[in-house]
Protein backbone atom coordinates (compact mmCIF):
# COMPACT_ATOMS: atom_id res chain seq x y z
CA UNK A 1 0.00 0.00 0.00
CA UNK A 2 0.99 3.47 -1.04
CA UNK A 3 2.17 5.46 2.24
CA UNK A 4 3.19 8.77 0.36
CA UNK A 5 0.99 10.69 -1.87
CA UNK A 6 3.22 13.07 -4.59
CA UNK A 7 2.70 15.09 -7.34
CA UNK A 8 3.44 13.84 -10.75
CA UNK A 9 6.19 16.80 -11.59
CA UNK A 10 6.56 19.92 -9.50
CA UNK A 11 5.61 23.34 -10.11
CA UNK A 12 2.82 22.26 -12.66
CA UNK A 13 -0.52 22.71 -11.30
CA UNK A 14 -1.52 23.50 -7.75
CA UNK A 15 -4.90 23.01 -5.82
CA UNK A 16 -5.52 27.06 -5.01
CA UNK A 17 -8.51 28.80 -3.45
CA UNK A 18 -10.68 28.95 -6.95
CA UNK A 19 -9.87 25.32 -7.58
CA UNK A 20 -7.20 23.19 -9.49
CA UNK A 21 -5.12 25.27 -11.78
CA UNK A 22 -2.58 24.59 -14.53
CA UNK A 23 0.95 26.39 -13.79
CA UNK A 24 2.13 28.42 -17.09
CA UNK A 25 3.38 31.82 -18.87
CA UNK A 26 1.58 33.94 -20.63
CA UNK A 27 3.52 36.43 -23.09
CA UNK A 28 2.47 40.05 -22.08
CA UNK A 29 3.03 41.40 -25.74
CA UNK A 30 1.32 38.35 -27.91
CA UNK A 31 -0.65 36.98 -25.24
CA UNK A 32 0.22 33.76 -26.08
CA UNK A 33 -0.30 31.00 -23.75
CA UNK A 34 2.52 28.40 -22.35
CA UNK A 35 2.22 24.96 -20.39
CA UNK A 36 4.36 24.27 -18.64
CA UNK A 37 5.60 27.50 -17.89
CA UNK A 38 8.26 29.46 -20.35
CA UNK A 39 11.44 31.10 -20.09
CA UNK A 40 10.57 33.80 -22.98
CA UNK A 41 8.18 33.57 -25.58
CA UNK A 42 8.48 31.14 -28.51
CA UNK A 43 6.15 33.51 -31.17
CA UNK A 44 8.53 34.27 -34.08
CA UNK A 45 6.43 37.12 -34.44
CA UNK A 46 7.13 38.51 -31.01
CA UNK A 47 9.77 40.72 -30.54
CA UNK A 48 9.58 41.72 -27.06
CA UNK A 49 9.71 37.59 -25.36
CA UNK A 50 9.00 38.58 -22.13
CA UNK A 51 6.27 36.42 -20.47
CA UNK A 52 4.34 36.55 -16.46
CA UNK A 53 3.59 33.73 -14.77
CA UNK A 54 -0.15 32.51 -15.51
CA UNK A 55 -2.67 30.19 -14.28
CA UNK A 56 -5.16 28.20 -16.79
CA UNK A 57 -8.41 26.00 -16.40
CA UNK A 58 -10.70 24.62 -15.28
CA UNK A 59 -13.03 24.78 -18.65
CA UNK A 60 -12.31 22.88 -21.82
CA UNK A 61 -13.63 21.16 -24.55
CA UNK A 62 -12.36 17.53 -25.69
CA UNK A 63 -10.51 17.79 -29.24
CA UNK A 64 -9.79 14.10 -29.25
CA UNK A 65 -9.77 11.15 -26.77
CA UNK A 66 -8.44 7.51 -26.99
CA UNK A 67 -8.09 4.87 -24.32
CA UNK A 68 -4.89 3.11 -23.24
CA UNK A 69 -5.49 -0.42 -23.12
CA UNK A 70 -2.34 -1.86 -22.28
CA UNK A 71 0.03 -0.91 -19.70
CA UNK A 72 3.07 1.36 -20.35
CA UNK A 73 6.52 1.16 -19.40
CA UNK A 74 7.69 3.26 -16.40
CA UNK A 75 7.83 6.33 -15.97
CA UNK A 76 3.86 6.25 -16.99
CA UNK A 77 2.09 5.79 -13.35
CA UNK A 78 -0.34 2.96 -13.88
CA UNK A 79 -2.16 1.21 -11.35
CA UNK A 80 -2.11 -2.75 -9.86
CA UNK A 81 -3.50 -4.58 -11.24
CA UNK A 82 -3.32 -2.78 -14.53
CA UNK A 83 -6.88 -0.88 -15.74
CA UNK A 84 -7.12 0.61 -18.96
CA UNK A 85 -7.48 4.67 -18.94
CA UNK A 86 -8.81 7.17 -21.49
CA UNK A 87 -6.26 9.88 -22.29
CA UNK A 88 -7.23 13.11 -24.21
CA UNK A 89 -6.36 16.23 -25.72
CA UNK A 90 -8.56 19.09 -24.51
CA UNK A 91 -8.96 22.72 -25.86
CA UNK A 92 -8.88 25.40 -23.02
CA UNK A 93 -11.03 27.93 -22.76
CA UNK A 94 -7.76 30.23 -22.45
CA UNK A 95 -6.11 28.71 -25.92
CA UNK A 96 -4.07 25.71 -24.44
CA UNK A 97 -4.33 22.55 -26.69
CA UNK A 98 -3.21 20.04 -23.15
CA UNK A 99 -2.66 16.57 -22.79
CA UNK A 100 -4.43 14.54 -19.95
CA UNK A 101 -5.97 11.80 -18.61
CA UNK A 102 -10.32 11.48 -18.49
CA UNK A 103 -11.25 10.15 -15.47
CA UNK A 104 -14.61 9.01 -16.18
CA UNK A 105 -15.85 5.17 -15.42
CA UNK A 106 -17.59 5.00 -19.06
CA UNK A 107 -14.85 6.70 -21.43
CA UNK A 108 -16.45 4.62 -23.78
CA UNK A 109 -19.27 7.36 -24.08
CA UNK A 110 -17.41 10.28 -24.20
CA UNK A 111 -16.92 12.10 -27.50
CA UNK A 112 -14.94 14.60 -28.95
CA UNK A 113 -16.38 18.31 -28.57
CA UNK A 114 -17.88 17.01 -24.68
CA UNK A 115 -16.67 19.85 -22.16
CA UNK A 116 -14.48 19.10 -19.46
CA UNK A 117 -12.94 20.55 -16.00
CA UNK A 118 -9.67 20.26 -14.77
CA UNK A 119 -9.23 17.90 -11.67
CA UNK A 120 -6.28 17.05 -9.60
CA UNK A 121 -6.45 13.04 -9.03
CA UNK A 122 -4.49 10.07 -8.75
CA UNK A 123 -2.43 8.35 -11.60
CA UNK A 124 -1.31 5.20 -9.47
CA UNK A 125 1.29 4.22 -7.93
CA UNK A 126 5.06 4.86 -9.39
CA UNK A 127 8.18 2.67 -8.92
CA UNK A 128 8.62 3.95 -5.26
CA UNK A 129 5.58 2.86 -3.56
CA UNK A 130 4.29 6.58 -3.51
CA UNK A 131 1.16 7.25 -5.35
CA UNK A 132 1.27 10.01 -8.09
CA UNK A 133 -1.27 12.76 -8.52
CA UNK A 134 -1.61 14.78 -11.50
CA UNK A 135 -3.92 17.32 -13.43
CA UNK A 136 -6.88 15.35 -15.56
CA UNK A 137 -9.87 16.24 -17.13
CA UNK A 138 -13.55 15.11 -15.78
CA UNK A 139 -16.74 15.10 -18.11
CA UNK A 140 -19.14 17.65 -16.73
CA UNK B 1 24.59 24.04 -58.28
CA UNK B 2 24.68 20.86 -60.63
CA UNK B 3 22.60 17.96 -60.67
CA UNK B 4 22.88 15.13 -58.91
CA UNK B 5 22.49 11.15 -59.41
CA UNK B 6 22.01 8.19 -57.45
CA UNK B 7 24.42 5.96 -59.22
CA UNK B 8 23.30 2.94 -56.93
CA UNK B 9 21.33 1.38 -54.19
CA UNK B 10 21.36 -0.88 -51.53
CA UNK B 11 19.13 -2.42 -48.93
CA UNK B 12 19.82 -5.01 -46.27
CA UNK B 13 16.25 -6.67 -45.64
CA UNK B 14 14.30 -5.56 -42.94
CA UNK B 15 13.29 -7.78 -40.28
CA UNK B 16 14.72 -8.84 -36.59
CA UNK B 17 18.68 -9.68 -37.17
CA UNK B 18 19.95 -11.09 -33.38
CA UNK B 19 22.74 -12.81 -34.61
CA UNK B 20 24.17 -9.87 -36.49
CA UNK B 21 25.76 -6.32 -35.10
CA UNK B 22 24.24 -2.88 -37.14
CA UNK B 23 27.68 -2.92 -38.96
CA UNK B 24 27.09 -6.11 -40.65
CA UNK B 25 23.40 -5.02 -41.64
CA UNK B 26 25.29 -1.45 -43.17
CA UNK B 27 28.22 -3.03 -44.45
CA UNK B 28 25.79 -5.47 -46.86
CA UNK B 29 23.45 -2.42 -47.56
CA UNK B 30 26.36 -0.01 -48.55
CA UNK B 31 28.69 -2.93 -50.47
CA UNK B 32 24.83 -3.80 -52.51
CA UNK B 33 24.62 -0.07 -53.27
CA UNK B 34 28.67 0.25 -54.49
CA UNK B 35 28.12 -2.91 -56.40
CA UNK B 36 24.85 -1.37 -58.42
CA UNK B 37 26.75 1.95 -58.97
CA UNK B 38 30.11 0.30 -60.32
CA UNK B 39 32.01 2.48 -57.90
CA UNK B 40 34.92 0.99 -55.71
CA UNK B 41 35.02 2.10 -51.82
CA UNK B 42 38.56 3.49 -52.03
CA UNK B 43 37.05 6.01 -54.61
CA UNK B 44 34.19 7.79 -52.73
CA UNK B 45 34.97 11.06 -51.66
CA UNK B 46 32.79 11.30 -48.16
CA UNK B 47 29.85 9.83 -45.74
CA UNK B 48 26.62 11.08 -45.33
CA UNK B 49 25.13 9.10 -42.29
CA UNK B 50 22.22 8.51 -40.02
CA UNK B 51 23.32 8.80 -37.01
CA UNK B 52 21.77 5.52 -35.07
CA UNK B 53 20.18 6.13 -31.80
CA UNK B 54 19.91 2.52 -30.28
CA UNK B 55 22.61 0.58 -31.88
CA UNK B 56 26.61 0.74 -32.58
CA UNK B 57 28.05 3.69 -33.38
CA UNK B 58 30.50 3.40 -30.47
CA UNK B 59 27.55 4.74 -28.48
CA UNK B 60 27.43 8.33 -29.61
CA UNK B 61 25.50 8.07 -32.80
CA UNK B 62 28.72 7.51 -34.78
CA UNK B 63 27.52 4.77 -37.84
CA UNK B 64 29.24 6.60 -40.89
CA UNK B 65 32.44 5.66 -38.89
CA UNK B 66 31.90 2.56 -38.20
CA UNK B 67 30.88 2.27 -41.99
CA UNK B 68 34.42 3.42 -42.65
CA UNK B 69 36.30 1.43 -40.59
CA UNK B 70 34.70 -1.00 -41.27
CA UNK B 71 34.76 -0.83 -45.40
CA UNK B 72 38.05 0.28 -45.11
CA UNK B 73 39.81 4.20 -43.40
CA UNK B 74 40.49 6.41 -46.07
CA UNK B 75 40.66 9.72 -44.70
CA UNK B 76 37.18 10.94 -46.17
CA UNK B 77 35.34 13.61 -43.93
CA UNK B 78 31.99 11.72 -42.45
CA UNK B 79 28.64 13.48 -41.74
CA UNK B 80 26.12 11.83 -38.64
CA UNK B 81 23.26 13.51 -39.51
CA UNK B 82 20.93 13.29 -36.34
CA UNK B 83 16.77 14.25 -36.97
CA UNK B 84 14.66 11.21 -35.67
CA UNK B 85 13.41 9.01 -37.95
CA UNK B 86 14.03 11.41 -40.46
CA UNK B 87 17.61 11.17 -40.06
CA UNK B 88 18.26 9.04 -43.22
CA UNK B 89 16.99 11.81 -45.41
CA UNK B 90 18.48 14.32 -43.50
CA UNK B 91 21.92 12.86 -44.27
CA UNK B 92 20.56 12.54 -48.06
CA UNK B 93 20.13 16.37 -48.24
CA UNK B 94 23.90 16.75 -46.86
CA UNK B 95 25.41 14.50 -49.26
CA UNK B 96 23.53 15.61 -52.14
CA UNK B 97 24.75 19.34 -51.32
CA UNK B 98 27.71 18.00 -50.96
CA UNK B 99 27.70 16.57 -54.73
CA UNK B 100 25.53 19.75 -55.71
CA UNK B 101 27.70 22.15 -54.50
CA UNK B 102 30.85 20.76 -56.75
CA UNK B 103 33.13 19.61 -53.51
CA UNK B 104 33.09 16.30 -53.91
CA UNK B 105 31.51 13.95 -56.91
CA UNK B 106 30.94 10.45 -55.29
CA UNK B 107 29.28 10.38 -52.00
CA UNK B 108 27.72 7.39 -50.05
CA UNK B 109 24.42 8.28 -47.82
CA UNK B 110 23.85 5.29 -45.30
CA UNK B 111 21.93 4.85 -42.50
CA UNK B 112 21.16 1.34 -40.80
CA UNK B 113 19.43 0.87 -37.18
CA UNK B 114 19.00 -2.10 -35.31
CA UNK B 115 16.08 -1.49 -32.90
CA UNK B 116 15.60 -2.80 -28.93
CA UNK B 117 12.74 -5.02 -28.44
CA UNK B 118 9.25 -3.07 -26.80
CA UNK B 119 8.54 0.64 -26.70
CA UNK B 120 11.00 3.15 -27.96
CA UNK B 121 11.51 5.56 -25.64
CA UNK B 122 11.19 8.99 -27.33
CA UNK B 123 14.44 10.47 -24.62
CA UNK B 124 14.86 7.45 -21.98
CA UNK B 125 16.08 10.59 -19.73
CA UNK B 126 14.36 10.86 -16.39
CA UNK B 127 14.55 14.59 -16.12
CA UNK B 128 11.53 16.82 -15.03
CA UNK B 129 13.00 19.44 -17.28
CA UNK B 130 12.63 16.64 -20.41
CA UNK B 131 9.35 16.99 -22.14
CA UNK B 132 9.07 13.79 -22.94
CA UNK B 133 9.74 12.50 -19.88
CA UNK B 134 6.75 14.80 -18.65
CA UNK B 135 4.60 13.63 -20.92
CA UNK B 136 5.15 10.34 -19.89
CA UNK B 137 5.19 10.77 -15.67
CA UNK B 138 2.40 13.45 -16.22
CA UNK B 139 0.32 11.38 -18.70
CA UNK B 140 1.13 8.41 -19.82
CA UNK B 141 1.11 8.24 -23.87
CA UNK B 142 3.33 6.21 -26.09
CA UNK B 143 3.78 6.64 -29.50
CA UNK B 144 0.93 4.83 -30.69
CA UNK B 145 -1.95 6.55 -28.24
CA UNK B 146 -0.01 9.89 -30.13
CA UNK B 147 -1.57 8.43 -32.94
CA UNK B 148 -4.74 7.35 -31.79
CA UNK B 149 -5.59 10.84 -30.47
CA UNK B 150 -4.71 12.37 -34.15
CA UNK B 151 -6.74 9.17 -35.71
CA UNK B 152 -10.09 10.21 -33.49
CA UNK B 153 -9.81 13.46 -33.83
CA UNK B 154 -9.90 13.09 -38.07
CA UNK B 155 -13.15 10.38 -37.27
CA UNK B 156 -14.95 13.31 -35.86
CA UNK B 157 -13.60 15.98 -38.21
CA UNK B 158 -14.50 13.45 -41.23
CA UNK B 159 -16.62 10.45 -40.39
CA UNK B 160 -13.85 8.07 -40.71
CA UNK B 161 -14.74 4.62 -40.26
CA UNK B 162 -12.59 1.92 -38.07
CA UNK B 163 -13.52 -0.12 -41.82
CA UNK B 164 -11.31 2.57 -43.80
CA UNK B 165 -9.01 2.65 -41.44
CA UNK B 166 -8.15 -0.99 -41.57
CA UNK B 167 -8.78 -0.78 -45.65
CA UNK B 168 -5.19 0.89 -45.35
CA UNK B 169 -3.71 -2.17 -43.37
CA UNK B 170 -4.96 -4.45 -46.20
CA UNK B 171 -3.87 -2.76 -48.69
CA UNK B 172 -0.62 -2.30 -47.49
CA UNK B 173 0.12 -5.96 -46.00
CA UNK B 174 -1.06 -6.97 -49.89
CA UNK B 175 1.72 -4.56 -51.67
CA UNK B 176 4.41 -5.48 -48.78
CA UNK B 177 3.98 -9.48 -49.77
CA UNK B 178 5.77 -8.38 -52.69
CA UNK B 179 8.23 -7.05 -51.58
CA UNK B 180 11.45 -9.19 -51.21
CA UNK B 181 13.04 -7.10 -48.51
CA UNK B 182 10.06 -6.34 -46.36
CA UNK B 183 9.86 -8.13 -42.55
CA UNK B 184 5.96 -8.63 -43.26
CA UNK B 185 5.28 -10.45 -46.18
CA UNK B 186 1.55 -11.88 -45.35
CA UNK B 187 -1.93 -10.44 -47.04
CA UNK B 188 -4.15 -9.96 -44.56
CA UNK B 189 -8.60 -10.03 -44.96
CA UNK B 190 -10.54 -6.76 -43.55
CA UNK B 191 -11.98 -9.39 -40.55
CA UNK B 192 -8.10 -10.01 -39.61
CA UNK B 193 -7.00 -6.57 -39.40
CA UNK B 194 -10.58 -5.75 -37.79
CA UNK B 195 -10.50 -8.72 -35.09
CA UNK B 196 -6.16 -7.77 -34.32
CA UNK B 197 -5.90 -6.52 -30.76
CA UNK B 198 -7.22 -2.81 -29.69
CA UNK B 199 -4.22 -0.81 -29.17
CA UNK B 200 -5.58 2.51 -28.20
CA UNK B 201 -8.73 2.89 -30.16
CA UNK B 202 -9.68 3.80 -33.03
CA UNK B 203 -5.93 1.89 -34.10
CA UNK B 204 -5.85 -1.71 -33.81
CA UNK B 205 -2.43 -3.82 -33.59
CA UNK B 206 -2.38 -4.56 -37.62
CA UNK B 207 -2.57 -0.58 -37.85
CA UNK B 208 0.27 0.38 -36.31
CA UNK B 209 3.82 -0.25 -36.94
CA UNK B 210 6.14 -2.63 -35.18
CA UNK B 211 10.16 -1.77 -34.57
CA UNK B 212 12.61 -3.84 -36.95
CA UNK B 213 15.83 -3.56 -38.28
CA UNK B 214 17.43 -2.70 -40.97
CA UNK B 215 20.18 -0.33 -43.38
CA UNK B 216 19.75 1.19 -46.97
CA UNK B 217 22.99 2.96 -49.20
CA UNK B 218 22.83 4.92 -52.00
CA UNK B 219 25.92 6.34 -54.16
CA UNK B 220 25.17 10.28 -54.82
CA UNK B 221 27.34 11.63 -58.03
CA UNK B 222 28.00 14.36 -60.24
CA UNK B 223 26.55 14.45 -63.89
CA UNK B 224 29.70 13.81 -65.64
CA UNK B 225 30.36 10.27 -63.61
CA UNK B 226 26.70 9.74 -64.02
CA UNK B 227 26.49 9.96 -67.81
CA UNK B 228 29.76 7.58 -68.05
CA UNK B 229 28.20 4.83 -66.12
CA UNK B 230 26.85 1.45 -67.13
CA UNK B 231 24.27 1.85 -64.76
CA UNK B 232 20.74 3.36 -64.93
CA UNK B 233 20.74 6.99 -62.98
CA UNK B 234 17.78 8.55 -60.80
CA UNK B 235 17.88 12.23 -60.34
CA UNK B 236 17.27 13.89 -57.66
CA UNK B 237 15.17 17.17 -58.50
CA UNK B 238 15.14 18.32 -54.66
CA UNK B 239 15.95 17.59 -51.74
CA UNK B 240 13.65 19.42 -48.43
CA UNK B 241 14.68 19.47 -44.48
CA UNK B 242 12.01 21.61 -42.59
CA UNK B 243 11.35 21.76 -38.88
CA UNK B 244 7.57 22.51 -37.27
CA UNK B 245 6.23 25.79 -37.58
CA UNK B 246 4.91 28.04 -34.16
CA UNK B 247 1.23 27.59 -35.01
CA UNK B 248 1.16 23.76 -35.21
CA UNK B 249 -2.11 22.51 -33.42
CA UNK B 250 -0.24 19.48 -32.07
CA UNK B 251 0.65 18.80 -28.97
CA UNK B 252 3.90 17.67 -29.05
CA UNK B 253 4.55 17.54 -25.63
CA UNK B 254 2.17 17.98 -23.02
CA UNK B 255 0.72 20.92 -24.38
CA UNK B 256 0.61 23.62 -27.63
CA UNK B 257 -1.48 26.54 -28.44
CA UNK B 258 -4.94 27.23 -30.16
CA UNK B 259 -4.22 29.44 -32.95
CA UNK B 260 -5.44 30.36 -36.51
CA UNK B 261 -5.10 27.67 -39.20
CA UNK B 262 -2.69 25.46 -36.37
CA UNK B 263 -1.94 23.10 -39.04
CA UNK B 264 -0.74 19.79 -37.95
CA UNK B 265 2.35 18.18 -38.89
CA UNK B 266 3.76 21.64 -40.51
CA UNK B 267 7.07 20.23 -40.29
CA UNK B 268 6.24 17.91 -43.26
CA UNK B 269 4.29 20.17 -45.06
CA UNK B 270 6.57 22.75 -45.05
CA UNK B 271 9.10 20.02 -45.95
CA UNK B 272 7.10 18.59 -49.04
CA UNK B 273 6.23 22.15 -50.22
CA UNK B 274 9.71 23.46 -50.48
CA UNK B 275 10.74 20.07 -52.18
CA UNK B 276 7.47 20.50 -54.78
CA UNK B 277 8.60 24.25 -55.39
CA UNK B 278 12.59 23.60 -55.59
CA UNK B 279 11.50 20.74 -58.21
CA UNK B 280 9.31 22.94 -60.00
CA UNK B 281 6.23 20.41 -59.74
CA UNK B 282 2.46 20.03 -58.95
CA UNK B 283 1.05 17.64 -57.14
CA UNK B 284 -0.87 16.25 -60.41
CA UNK B 285 3.63 15.81 -61.98
CA UNK B 286 3.90 13.12 -58.95
CA UNK B 287 3.91 9.50 -60.06
CA UNK B 288 4.05 7.90 -56.48
CA UNK B 289 4.81 8.49 -52.92
CA UNK B 290 6.12 6.99 -50.48
CA UNK B 291 5.22 8.57 -47.05
CA UNK B 292 5.98 8.10 -43.22
CA UNK B 293 2.76 5.57 -42.14
CA UNK B 294 3.70 4.70 -38.58
CA UNK B 295 0.11 4.22 -38.29
CA UNK B 296 -2.78 3.78 -41.33
CA UNK B 297 -4.31 7.12 -40.34
CA UNK B 298 -1.32 8.79 -42.24
CA UNK B 299 -2.41 7.61 -45.38
CA UNK B 300 -5.08 9.72 -45.01
CA UNK B 301 -3.82 12.77 -43.57
CA UNK B 302 -0.43 13.18 -45.14
CA UNK B 303 -1.85 13.74 -49.12
CA UNK B 304 -4.48 16.03 -47.98
CA UNK B 305 -2.03 18.09 -45.54
CA UNK B 306 0.00 18.51 -47.89
CA UNK B 307 -2.69 20.01 -51.11
CA UNK B 308 -2.40 16.50 -53.06
CA UNK B 309 -6.08 16.04 -52.42
CA UNK B 310 -8.96 17.74 -50.99
CA UNK B 311 -9.35 17.31 -46.94
CA UNK B 312 -11.85 15.11 -45.78
CA UNK B 313 -12.05 12.51 -49.11
CA UNK B 314 -8.48 10.35 -48.41
CA UNK B 315 -11.19 7.12 -47.39
CA UNK B 316 -12.62 7.09 -50.80
CA UNK B 317 -9.63 7.33 -52.30
CA UNK B 318 -8.36 4.26 -50.69
CA UNK B 319 -11.71 2.96 -50.85
CA UNK B 320 -11.52 3.41 -54.73
CA UNK B 321 -7.77 1.60 -55.44
CA UNK B 322 -6.73 5.34 -56.41
CA UNK B 323 -3.84 4.56 -53.95
CA UNK B 324 -2.78 1.60 -55.10
CA UNK B 325 0.16 1.40 -57.76
CA UNK B 326 -2.36 1.30 -60.58
CA UNK B 327 -4.25 4.18 -58.87
CA UNK B 328 -4.25 8.20 -59.66
CA UNK B 329 -2.01 8.57 -56.40
CA UNK B 330 -0.33 5.68 -55.51
CA UNK B 331 0.63 5.41 -52.22
CA UNK B 332 3.57 3.47 -50.49
CA UNK B 333 3.36 0.70 -53.05
CA UNK B 334 7.03 -0.60 -50.98
CA UNK B 335 4.28 -2.42 -48.79
CA UNK B 336 5.21 1.28 -46.18
CA UNK B 337 6.21 1.09 -42.74
CA UNK B 338 2.81 -1.06 -42.20
CA UNK B 339 5.51 -3.97 -44.26
CA UNK B 340 8.25 -3.12 -42.87
CA UNK B 341 8.63 -2.27 -39.25
CA UNK B 342 10.58 0.86 -38.40
CA UNK B 343 14.10 0.78 -38.02
CA UNK B 344 14.20 4.49 -37.25
CA UNK B 345 17.11 6.80 -38.15
CA UNK B 346 17.20 4.41 -41.34
CA UNK B 347 13.95 4.57 -42.27
CA UNK B 348 13.84 7.89 -44.21
CA UNK B 349 16.88 6.50 -46.92
CA UNK B 350 14.67 3.21 -47.56
CA UNK B 351 12.13 5.08 -48.40
CA UNK B 352 14.49 6.87 -51.21
CA UNK B 353 15.63 3.78 -51.92
CA UNK B 354 11.85 1.93 -52.83
CA UNK B 355 11.66 5.58 -54.94
CA UNK B 356 14.59 5.23 -57.13
CA UNK B 357 13.45 1.35 -57.62
CA UNK B 358 10.04 2.31 -58.74
CA UNK B 359 11.98 4.98 -61.19
CA UNK B 360 13.96 2.14 -62.10
CA UNK B 361 11.46 0.24 -62.91
CA UNK B 362 12.30 -2.46 -60.58
CA UNK B 363 9.73 -2.83 -58.68
CA UNK B 364 8.45 -6.01 -60.12
CA UNK B 365 4.82 -7.13 -59.20
CA UNK B 366 4.25 -3.19 -57.15
CA UNK B 367 5.31 -1.51 -59.93
CA UNK B 368 3.78 2.01 -60.67
CA UNK B 369 3.68 1.66 -64.60
CA UNK B 370 5.73 4.35 -66.37
CA UNK B 371 6.71 5.95 -62.90
CA UNK B 372 8.85 9.12 -63.81
CA UNK B 373 8.80 11.43 -60.83
CA UNK B 374 8.41 10.14 -56.95
CA UNK B 375 8.08 11.76 -53.59
CA UNK B 376 9.47 10.29 -50.24
CA UNK B 377 8.65 11.99 -47.03
CA UNK B 378 9.39 11.51 -43.47
CA UNK B 379 8.36 12.93 -39.75
CA UNK B 380 10.91 12.64 -36.81
CA UNK B 381 11.17 13.62 -33.48
CA UNK B 382 11.73 16.95 -32.43
CA UNK B 383 9.70 18.45 -35.33
CA UNK B 384 11.78 17.48 -38.28
CA UNK B 385 10.77 16.66 -41.25
CA UNK B 386 12.23 15.63 -45.18
CA UNK B 387 10.84 15.53 -48.61
CA UNK B 388 12.96 14.49 -51.19
CA UNK B 389 11.84 14.08 -55.13
CA UNK B 390 13.13 12.00 -57.50
CA UNK B 391 12.94 11.93 -61.38
CA UNK B 392 14.23 9.68 -64.46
Amino acid sequence: MSTETIESAEGLFADTKNGPRLLGSRCVTCDTPYFPRSAGCHNPNCDLSKVEDAEFGPKGKIWSLSIQNYPPPPPVVIVDPFEPFAVGMVDLVEGLRVLGRIVSDTPDKINVGDEVELVLAPLGVDATGAEVISWQFRPI
Amino acid sequence: MRDVAILGQGLHPWGKFNDKPVTELCRTATEAALADAGIKWRDVEAVAAASSRFSGGKGWGLNGNDLVEDMGSTGIPVYNMSAGCSAGANAFNVGHMMVASGQHDIVVVMGGEKMPKGFVQTSGLEDPTDPEYLRQRCVGLPGPGFWALLCRQRMAQYGTTEEDLARIAVKAHKLGALNENARFRKEFTMDEVLNSAMVNFPLRLYEICPVSDGAAAVVLCSPEIAKKAKSKPVWVASSAVATASFDDGIPRHIACTIGKGNPHHSEARIAVAKAMKSANLKPSDVDLIELQDNTVYYELAFPEEWGFIEPGTAEKWVANGDTMPTGKLPINPSGGFQSFGEATTAQALWQIVEVASQLRGEAGERQVPNAKIGLAQSLGLGGNATATVLRV
